[in-house]
């Protein structure tokens, strides 16, 4: 069986369209209405269309699902057991068994979801960011850009919609995505853990990996999506990733990158506008 | 055949055309049976992935729809004729129901609370079914469930909407009046 797999080759049958990151940012809608794309502002009952953002959302969260299960099954295999930079301690594979187990869960649980929500298999398309961060071949980079970056922003996304379930009365949803949500804080945990074991006589490949971790945090935070912003869609949950190993200053951090995204997005908006318009003139 | 009228004629931030919409248009305004001399005006927000619309007068007819309504989900900026059909059938009936003098006076759509909206919508969308329009009942069963209530009542009173054929906006607020009424804690 191969190593390092790439994400063009993940299995999936006719159901699954695939959309690439480049599509999505390049989309040229992205900063010139409510942020969040499809999604909208922040999923407030109120909002007219907030029965459809959550089933977008959850079914975005159904594909993560499937994507950390064959993220979190690569690690399994990709790397060897020793104390090489490449390799990885036995018991890093232990804990990425228990997350598959997890996963393959928390992939039932979000088909029998989407179904209560009335969303069909495959319904939206299907961006393969989170494979792509579990392809990075140092495996503390990897850990950290799925299990802190990722997998911290499922815990954000779990508790909005957790929160939405609640308000609107969806008893069902309220509840999934809270046992969900409490395997999101192992998870982060572990990546937490593993970054500070793998990498503590090691500084320079831990400023690697905090720096990759950066770069995803940004890039999915990219148009205000994720951010303590009150229109942001999905609200940064301080309390969740605190219990996750995630120091204030690291949140903080990761609230201050969402602004920065948002606002970037905002002038390439603007400088394409005016591009296109000084064309036209 | 009724006349439709697509705004922007030309869409440079999606690719959508609108000849197409335009015939999708005409073909469910026919099916809906809405009379074939109005001409019916759609006004696309092409910079809007969101999914709203809305149906801001009846005379002349003219509907405001965000682009992501229109949208394949599953193919960015590409029109969807399923979501075109799907919007407009739904959309075409409730403004036939506002045509139609035995149906009563619905407030404007802007001032539709999100039960009443719902619920007519549960009305819409059962005819649209039994057109052959093929729309998700499972979506809109979920959709009404957000508004009134995750209650048997609540999802008697959908049934009853979906099946239903000439009702009048007193059946639509008694329909709202039935579901408010098990939302209630005992």
């Amino acid at each position: 069986m191969k190593k390092n797999m790439p994400p063009d080759e993940l299995a999936r049958d006719g159901r699954f369209v695939r959309v690439n990151m480049v599509e999505r940012i390049s989309d040229p809608r992205n900063g010139r209405g409510p942020t969040g794309g499809r999604v909208g502002a922040r999923l407030t009952p109120d909002r007219p269309g907030a029965p459809d953002a959550a089933r977008a959302l959850m079914h975005g969260i159904f594909v993560g699902e499937i994507q950390a299960l064959e993220g979190a099954g690569r690690t399994c295999w990709d790397f060897e057991v020793g104390a090489g930079s490449d390799d990885v301690p036995f018991q890093l594979k232990l804990d990425m068994a228990r997350q598959c187990w997890d996963e393959a869960r928390h992939c039932e649980i979000s088909v029998k979801l989407s179904e209560w929500m009335g969303t069909e298999i495959g319904e939206f398309a299907e961006s393969t960011f989170l494979f792509e961060a579990a392809c990075n071949p140092d495996p503390v980079l990897r850990l950290t850009g799925v299990n802190r970056a990722l997998e911290g922003l499922a815990i954000d996304v779990f508790n909005t919609m957790k929160e939405f379930g609640n308000v609107v009365g969806d008893p069902v949803l309220e509840f999934c995505e809270d046992w969900m949500l409490a395997d999101e804080v192992t998870h982060v945990k572990m990546g937490s853990d593993w970054l500070r074991r793998l990498t503590v006589d090691d500084p320079e490949r831990r400023k690697r990996a905090l720096e990759f971790q950066r770069i995803v945090d940004k890039l999915f935070s990219g148009g205000g999506f994720r951010g303590d912003d009150e229109d942001s869609p999905v609200h940064l949950a301080r309390r969740f990733r605190e219990m996750a190993g995630f120091t204030v200053d690291e949140i903080d951090e990761i609230s201050d990158l969402a602004r920065q995204a948002r606002a970037e997005a905002r002038a390439r908006t603007a400088g394409a506008t005016a591009g296109a318009a000084a064309e036209a003139g | 055949m009724t006349k439709v009228v697509v705004i922007p004629e030309a869409f440079t931030l999606v690719h959508f055309e609108s000849g197409r919409i335009q015939d999708l248009a005409a073909k469910v305004a026919g099916l809906v049976g809405l009379p074939a001399d109005v001409e019916i005006r759609i006004e696309v927000e092409e910079q809007s992935p969101l999914g709203r619309v809305r149906v801001e007068s009846i005379d002349p007819i003219t509907i405001a729809v965000q682009g992501g309504a229109f949208e394949h989900a599953k193919k960015p900026r590409q029109l969807s004729d399923d979501s075109v059909v799907d919007v407009l059938g739904r959309v075409f009936h409730r403004i036939k129901d506002r045509l139609d003098p035995d149906f009563g006076k619905p407030p404007p759509d802007a001032e539709l609370t999100l039960q009443q909206a719902t619920a007519w919508d549960a009305y819409c969308v059962g005819r649209s079914d039994r057109l052959g329009l093929h729309p998700s009942k499972a979506r809109r069963l979920y959709h009404f469930r957000n508004r009134h209530g995750f209650t048997d009542v609540a999802d008697a009173t959908f049934e009853r909407l979906w099946n239903a054929e000439h009702l009048t906006w007193a059946d639509i607020e008694a329909a709202c009046a039935a579901t408010a009424s098990a939302r209630q804690p005992a």
